[in-house]
């Protein structure tokens, strides 16, 4: 007997602000994220395809669609939603 | 003749130079007279004169800010509010000047401006209310100077002072709103305990390269600094503006929101971001907004039960110092590093060398030491130290072969030499490299100081940045 899971993902767009974007070297790209996910389970997808964002995954900002994520919130990722990485500026 | 021509020349030349130096003592002196009449706060905490509270608006105010006054939103009682309101900027830099000279324009009561630094040439791009020949005059003071000239009828309270955990809420106090316009980590930290602890607004603005982030933390119910970002970055992952660089529109654009917000909460009219992240990208002309949480409840400073209860040691928290300067770094015994005069000796001696340049090809553009250089920059270097030793170990081989084609492998003695800005880098580089060739013979040397110290002592024609 098999059991086969089904994984929902949705392919979001990624939003790299300030050191992200600097990290990263491009402003936006898409990645598939499972649907039913937490803003630490999104950040943690992020990380894992972009592995040199661990430097600055502690002190940085998530966003949903220009909205605050918390780290605890449950979310149903749509298509094309749009998720920014904010690290702060310290410059001035 | 030809002797009575030249020394019409050179009468010229000396008029000349002694007019510059007759305009220079008129603007100094101007700078004087213009001093007394700022109460400069340099050395202990000396509370600025109390101010009087003004109830009715002069002929002369009425002429000045009428344009404003006409605004339903704003009116008379709006004037009056900004009259009899303090507020503190923190940092005279790109945000501080562009947020100072509209907050005087404005008419605000009192301002304040903390810095502990004086004008350098490398600021004037951007932090456009100091001048060219304020260079080496303390920055807080400059800002005065400018904006009294635009505003005399402003309590102006220049601090010529560095803000730490000694100074801040004695300082904060006098004031109702204060703006962060500072340039590094540890001062944002602090500036945000401090209002937080002292019940004050944080007008906090940022900018680097050529984006620009705009928040007011610490207000009617909004996070502070600490619920957004309650650990600092680690000091590796920090960039500022004179290593990143910054367009100076930038914080210019960010300073002038910051003094916007200012005045909208000054006169009542409320801030539109206490609650929200303005993320400005010069690049593609793009301002976002995002809305941001409300007050943390576990947050160790405006929390429910906090663990800061009093200001700490900020640079000790972020790891980092509470400047935006480079910090020189030493990482190699002085076995492997030479002076500028030694490299200067090796140059007019003709040693043979390779010169590895690690700074960035836009850096290299502005300026190079008269030598070929292979260039790797120095994030491409740290990516691929094992190609990058390679690449040179052959540059060495090949030059060591036209110089001496009977010696062995194991006697070269073409050295490698390392070169970037500062001089930081380098000895990073040239570690990393020891590591990589350990055993083979070849000698990889640093340049102490780099460029700067190569301008600063062997060639003052070599171009600064």
């Amino acid at each position: 007997m098999y059991i086969y899971i089904y994984i929902y993902t949705s392919k979001v767009t990624l939003l790299f602000f300030a050191k992200s974007r600097e990290i990263i070297g491009h402003k936006e790209a898409r990645l598939h994220i499972p649907s039913a996910s937490t803003g630490r389970h999104i950040l943690k997808y992020i990380v894992k395809a972009y592995p040199e964002l661990n430097l600055i995954a502690n002190n940085l900002v998530l966003s949903l669609n220009e909205e605050y994520l918390e780290l605890d919130r449950q979310v149903t990722l749509q298509e094309n939603d749009e998720i920014a990485v904010i690290p702060p500026i310290s410059g001035g | 003749m030809q002797a009575q021509i030249m020394s019409a020349e050179e009468f010229k030349l000396e008029l000349s130079k002694k007019d510059a130096e007759i305009e220079r003592l008129h603007k100094m002196l101007l700078i004087h007279e213009e001093k007394s009449n700022i109460q400069i706060i340099s050395h202990q905490i000396e509370d600025a004169k109390p101010k009087e509270e003004i109830k009715h608006l002069t002929k002369e105010d009425v002429g000045r800010y009428s344009r404003q006054l006409i605004l339903p939103e704003f009116g008379v009682q709006g004037q009056i509010k900004l009259k009899n309101s303090a507020v503190l900027i923190v940092g005279a830099g790109g945000l501080g000047c562009p947020a100072a000279i509209y907050l005087a324009a404005a008419g605000i009561g009192r301002i304040g401006v903390v810095d502990y630094d004086e004008v350098e040439l490398s600021n004037l791009h951007r932090q456009i209310l100091h001048t060219t020949d304020r260079v080496g005059i303390s920055k807080s003071m400059s800002i005065a100077q400018s904006c009294y000239r635009l505003n005399p009828s402003v309590d102006y309270v220049p601090y010529h002072l560095q803000l730490d955990s000694s100074n801040a809420l004695d300082i904060i106090r006098n004031f109702d709103i204060i703006l962060d316009a500072t340039d590094n980590v540890a001062t944002r930290y602090l500036l945000n305990d401090a209002c937080v602890l002292a019940d004050k607004p944080l007008v906090s603005g940022s900018a680097l390269r050529f984006e620009g982030q705009l928040t007011v933390y610490n207000c009617n119910g909004g996070p502070c600094y600490r619920c957004l970002y309650p650990r600092p970055p680690p000091p590796e992952a920090v960039t500022n503006c004179s290593e990143g660089g910054v367009i100076g529109v930038v914080p210019g654009i960010i300073g002038s929101l910051q003094a916007l917000e200012a005045i909208k909460i000054a006169s009542g009219l409320g801030t539109s971001f206490q609650q929200r992240l303005l993320l400005f990208d010069a690049l593609d002309g793009t301002f976002r907004s995002v809305k941001l949480r409300g007050r943390s409840k576990e947050c160790s400073v405006c929390g429910e039960s906090p663990s800061v209860i009093q200001l700490i040691d900020y640079e000790q928290f972020c790891g980092s110092r509470a400047t935006d300067k480079d910090h020189q770094i030493k990482v190699l015994d002085d076995s492997s590093r030479i002076n500028v005069k030694e490299y200067w000796t090796m140059l007019q001696e003709r040693t043979p060398h390779i010169l590895l340049d690690v700074r960035p090809i836009v850096e290299v553009d502005i300026c190079k030491l008269p030598h070929p250089a292979i260039n790797i920059p120095f994030t491409a270097f740290i990516n691929n130290v094992t190609e990058s030793a390679s690449q040179i170990v052959q540059e060495v081989k090949d030059l060591a072969q036209k110089h001496q084609p009977e010696a062995s492998a194991s006697t070269i003695n073409v050295p490698v030499v390392c070169v970037c800005r500062r001089g930081n880098d380098s000895q990073l580089a040239v570690e990393k490299l020891q590591k990589e060739l350990a055993g083979k013979g070849v000698k990889v040397l640093d340049i102490k100081g780099g460029l700067h110290s190569w301008s600063k002592e062997v060639d003052p024609e070599f171009p600064v940045y």
